[in-house]
């Protein structure tokens, strides 16, 4: 229960840093979304059921505060959980360089699934395409950037409550 | 548990969780979405009140003689607006008197409140804006918000201590407008947003006889129809009309204010209840 909450505290966290980047990205009409970060250490490291539940309530946090049927993000990145947990023996998973890997694919399909889902309500979805991608870019340049940041303050944090330190560092 | 289903473990789970998820009450749901929006508010409300804090302390470096110079032209602003006042008092009293002797319905009377913007959330899928006042100053959902460059949006969602405002720019965003000096409506609705570039929105229904380029703008203001808006508002110019596939309207693009994207602080405007 307490790396539950751990983990979504640092949803939370996460979720703080991208509100603030995007509130100062937004003169220039930028947008960046991270949430495959909240997912991808709760796939890689979690049994199946905590860690699902871990990403369905930090999808729960992000549907929250957009205007989207509540539940969409949180099944996407419930979806997303599942995907990874499905892989993870079969993915190097132990390094940060693997982890920050396996977030940008994740972040990838996360986002490219929630343009679709949202994309039929512009009035010109063609013109929407070209500010989506350049949306893409900035967000997978920035999720590599902190993604190791991320996953070190999840690590640390969940460090206190197992003795087993090592499991995810 | 056979090697086959122990790999589609994952999405049987992930089955279940969506069937429970879909049969829950909506009433469990939105109070789950309130408790978890309140559960971030205070972030987005300390970090813009750390934002003041940092603007207070910026402005205090400024020396006493821009201070004499700003106080002097702001004492020229107010001398101009007081006068703006009295005329408008007599425009008021002036309409009164004529919907009393053509016995017209009244104009519906709006309060201004002033909130600080807190978070700005302009994705390429909304714009959306949150701002530092909510229930705690009786806000409602759908008042209209503006700034000094026209129509900002409106309320979508009213909490505890802050509001949500989805701008014109935003695609959820659908209203009755006229070009300036014409009287028939025109519908707008927002949803272009290029990366570095302008926000737009699109615009149908315009009748065939109004004209318009990037050379030759023209300026899109609120009907007043439905209520929501008063009449007039700036939304932004109309930048190209062409015939739409039907010949019988045309349809357009409209650019909006850049300043839009850079907003510390709005009007809400509340409807005055009427005795």
């Amino acid at each position: 229960m307490l790396r539950l909450i751990l983990i979504l505290l640092s949803t939370l966290l996460l979720w703080a840093v991208s509100a603030q980047i995007n509130h100062a990205l937004a003169p220039w009409r930028l947008y960046v979304f991270v949430g495959a970060l909240a997912v991808t250490l709760p796939a890689l490291t979690f049994s199946l059921r905590t860690g699902l539940l871990a990403s369905f309530l930090g999808g729960l946090l992000f549907d929250a505060v957009a205007p989207v049927t509540f539940g969409t993000h949180a099944f996407l990145f419930a979806l997303t959980h599942a995907v990874v947990f499905n892989l993870r023996d079969r993915l190097p998973r132990d390094d940060t360089l693997s982890r920050v890997l396996i977030a940008l694919f994740a972040n990838l399909g996360l986002f490219l699934v929630f343009s679709f889902s949202q994309v039929a309500r512009s009035p010109a979805p063609a013109s929407l395409w070209p500010r989506l991608f350049a949306d893409l870019a900035c967000s997978q340049i920035l999720l590599a950037l902190i993604a190791p940041w991320f996953f070190a303050i999840q690590a640390r944090a969940l460090a206190l409550t197992d003795h087993e330190a090592n499991r995810f560092a | 548990m056979p090697k086959r289903y122990d790999q589609a473990r994952p999405f049987l789970t992930l089955g279940f969780v969506v069937a429970a998820w879909l049969v829950i009450p909506t009433v469990f749901k939105t109070f789950t979405r309130a408790s978890f929006f309140e559960l971030t508010a205070p972030v987005g409300v300390a970090a813009s009140y750390a934002r003041d804090l940092q603007e207070y302390w910026t402005l205090r470096l400024h020396s006493n003689g821009e201070l004499i110079e700003a106080g002097r032209d702001l004492a020229r602003l107010n001398a101009s607006y007081d006068l703006a006042v009295q005329q408008n008092i007599e425009m008021q009293g002036e309409i009164a008197r004529l919907e009393g002797i053509l016995r017209l319905p009244s104009y519906t009377g709006f309060r201004s409140e002033h909130a600080r913007v807190v978070r700005r959330d302009f994705s390429g899928w909304w714009q959306r804006l949150t701002i530092r006042k909510g229930k705690n100053y009786n806000l409602n959902v759908g008042a209209p918000v503006v700034f000094s460059g026209g129509v900002v949006g409106r309320v979508s969602e009213v909490f505890a201590y802050t509001a949500t405002v989805d701008l014109i720019s935003s695609q959820t965003v659908r209203l009755a407008a006229v070009v300036e000096g014409d009287t028939r409506p025109i519908s707008y609705q927002g949803g272009l947003n290029p990366t570095f570039g302008s926000a737009g929105g699109v615009i149908e229904f315009v009748p065939l006889d109004i004209f318009a380029s990037a050379n030759s703008t023209k300026r899109l203001v609120t009907s007043g129809l439905g209520g929501v808006f008063p009449p007039g508002l700036t939304i932004g110019s109309v930048i190209k009309v062409e015939p739409s596939t039907d010949g019988l309207f045309k349809s357009g693009e409209v650019k909006l204010d850049e300043r839009l994207a850079a907003l510390t602080e709005v009007t809400v405007l509340l409807t005055i209840e009427t005795p």
